[in-house]
């Protein structure tokens, strides 16, 4: 990765207009109507190459589209109110934006500044109410264009729906290259995406550390299923555990000290606890069953995992010492890899339904449960984004299997790709800086 | 006429009738005698060197035809040991280290959708792949449990160890040495036949064989 990637750029200025912040969109109700956002077309100040601007605002209007919340009207019209006093922009020249259709205004430019560096500002209004939000500046090397666009997006979200967006997060997951199965890792929006392996070999099921620095995974290099780990830029690929059998399915403990996962040292597959180095394996599951798929609550304190112990997989959860072992699904005769929601109220899981496979959440206690995926192909491995508002999964539903993503409650299902298919397993980092 | 023809006719075969009758009372008197007479002393004069060489020929034909009896089971024997040995293809996976073997002697067994316990018909089979592995003392194997690639890639990862313990249990239980199996679960992610229906389904769950030395 280049050495810049991890200099951050600055954000220089910021116009919040004193008001009650107000949230345009509960996206906790169980449906809304998305936001008609207005986006028009940036301005290149000075000698910005247009080919520069034109990609802030492709990257822009695909992250407000991505996002869910937003229905992006594009508009060609040049922004004529970006004639600033005092770094407050005009909105008397705001009347003539409402005849558009939009409820919201996103206006900005793109500036090459004479150290090189690109500048990116823009300003959010709320068109019923003629008012403007808020106003902010980025300063930034061009390599960190994508970057600071994602971190605009981000901002549209906070403004409107209260909470932070997850547009400067990216996604693991398992790509099908040739025989061997590569662990891949693109942006939230399947931009620039890289292979992180290419040993030719079956590497599986990716998980983030918490810090979102490095991936964890399965790999069948030496012949037998151990723990690899890898930095997000794909440097320092090393072998963390080897035990005989299984080493799979891992999943970090919050604090990053601990790691469930399936392990099969009697000759069935069990859920150990290993330390952050891989070592003092201990098993939780006791009895017959096959054990498989941990994944913590936000807490720590718990493990959701599944067991065939009462003659089928369901899910199960336990205290994370082993104890107080409790089962949460009864619906259906196969329901696997559970998903524990950032929040900690809910579990994603895949379950069948008539021969093929969807996607299901359920509250930790078992009640409200809900069909979130519907009659369009198999779908498997939910995970959550970090904020909870989104859960990434594989589908066939286009053919080969690709990774896609949809609002908690099923809404605006998208393929995350433009691949070939054959993604898998998606995995998703915390919030990046 | 007709009659008197008939007559004549008659008489023409009674004449060869009467020839025929003296020539073979002739055939009665002279051959006999001389058949007899001539082979008699044929017979009990060749009776005594014949035996003395028949019993050296036939001991040595028993002899001859034991040997070749031995030589035949032997090479038999080799052909079978061969066709074991002739029956191993190398195979060199990317991505995997080492090399490993395989025999078509040593067969698959295959599994219902989601179960790993071994059906009568495979345990047949497994029994025929202990008498193999009996015979070959020397050989280290790896059972690779398989599954179809319905249900989730991870819990297929369980069943897959499930279904190769399963198979490396039996084999123990006839008298295969424990230290001689290891196992190793792929789960789904390596079909046998790469389509999407029943048919493929069935036969992608498995436990398949390979040899890890010979």
């Amino acid at each position: 990765m280049k050495k810049y990637f991890f200099l951050p750029f600055l954000l220089l200025w910021v116009v919040n207009t004193p008001a009650e912040a107000r949230v345009y969109l509960d996206i906790n109700a169980p449906t809304f109507v998305q936001i008609p956002i207005v986006l028009p077309k940036w301005k290149t100040v000075n000698k910005t190459p247009p080919t520069m601007t034109a990609k802030v605002y492709d990257i822009l209007s695909n992250d407000l589209t991505l996002a869910g919340f937003f229905k992006v009207i594009d508009h060609s019209r040049f922004p004529s109110l970006l004639k600033e006093k005092e770094g407050i922009p005009n909105s008397n020249a705001l009347q003539e934006w409402t005849t558009v259709g939009g409820e919201i205004l996103l206006v900005g430019e793109a500036l090459l500044n004479s150290n090189s560096n690109l500048i990116l500002k823009f300003h959010l209004f709320d068109l019923v109410e003629q008012k403007h939000l808020v106003g902010k500046q980025y300063e930034g090397p061009p390599q960190l264009l994508r970057k600071m666009v994602h971190r605009i997006a981000d901002e549209v979200v906070l403004q409107l729906t209260g909470e932070r967006g997850v547009l400067n997060t990216k996604i693991a997951f398992v790509s099908l290259q040739g025989g061997g199965k590569e662990i891949s890792v693109s942006d939230f929006d399947g931009s620039e995406a890289r292979l992180l392996t290419q040993n030719q070999s079956l590497n599986l099921s990716p998980t983030w550390t918490p810090d979102g620095k490095k991936i964890v995974f399965t790999s069948y290099l030496r012949r037998n299923p151990d723990l690899y780990l890898i930095d997000a830029d794909g440097q320092n690929f090393r072998r963390l555990t080897s035990y005989p059998g299984l080493n799979a399915a891992p999943a970090w403990s919050p604090d990053g000290k601990k790691m469930a996962l399936m392990m099969g040292m009697e000759g069935k597959s069990d859920i150990y606890l290993i330390d952050a180095n891989g070592n003092n394996p201990k098993k939780l599951t006791t009895g017959h069953g096959n054990e498989a798929s941990p994944t913590w609550s936000p807490d720590g304190k718990r493990i959701a995992f599944v067991s065939d112990r009462s003659g089928s997989p369901q899910i199960y959860t336990m205290g994370s010492d082993g104890s107080d072992v409790r089962r949460l699904t009864f619906e259906g005769s196969y329901n696997s890899k559970p998903s524990w929601s950032p929040k900690g109220d809910r579990i994603a899981y895949c379950g069948r339904v008539e021969g093929r496979y969807e996607i299901f959440t359920i509250g930790v206690d078992g009640s409200a449960l809900q069909r979130v995926t519907s009659n369009s192909g198999s779908n498997e491995s939910p995970c959550w984004s970090p904020d909870g508002r989104y859960i990434a999964f594989s589908s066939n539903r286009l053919g080969g299997s690709k990774v896609f993503i949809m609002n908690a409650n099923g809404f605006n299902q998208r393929p995350l790709t433009s691949a070939k298919g054959g993604e898998s397993s998606p995995a998703w980092s915390r919030q990046l800086e | 006429m007709i009659i008197e023809q008939r007559r004549f006719i008659m008489g023409k075969k009674g004449l060869v009738v009467l020839v025929l009758f003296l020539c073979m009372g002739l055939l009665l008197i002279g051959c006999p005698k001389k058949t007899v007479v001539k082979e008699e002393p044929s017979v009990k004069k060749a009776e005594e060197p014949v035996t003395e060489r028949e019993k050296a020929a036939a001991a040595e034909k028993e002899a001859r035809e034991k040997e070749l009896a031995r030589i035949r089971e032997e090479e038999a024997k080799r052909a079978k040991e061969k066709e074991f040995e002739k029956s191993l293809v190398a195979k060199k996976e990317p991505g995997i280290e080492g090399e490993v073997f395989e025999s078509r002697l040593l067969k698959d067994i295959n599994f219902d959708f989601d179960k790993y316990d071994i059906r009568p018909k495979d345990a047949e089979i497994l029994k025929e792949n202990a008498a193999l592995l009996s015979k070959y003392p020397k050989v280290k194997i790896q059972i690779e449990g398989h599954c179809d690639e319905r249900g989730t890639n991870e819990y297929n990862l369980a069943l897959g160890e499930r279904r190769a313990n399963a198979a490396k249990k039996y084999l123990v239980s006839v008298g295969i040495a424990t230290d001689r199996i290891s196992i190793i679960s792929y789960g789904e992610e390596k079909p046998l036949d790469p389509g999407h229906n029943e048919e493929a389904w069935a036969k992608n769950r498995r436990d398949h064989f390979v040899i890890l030395s010979k």
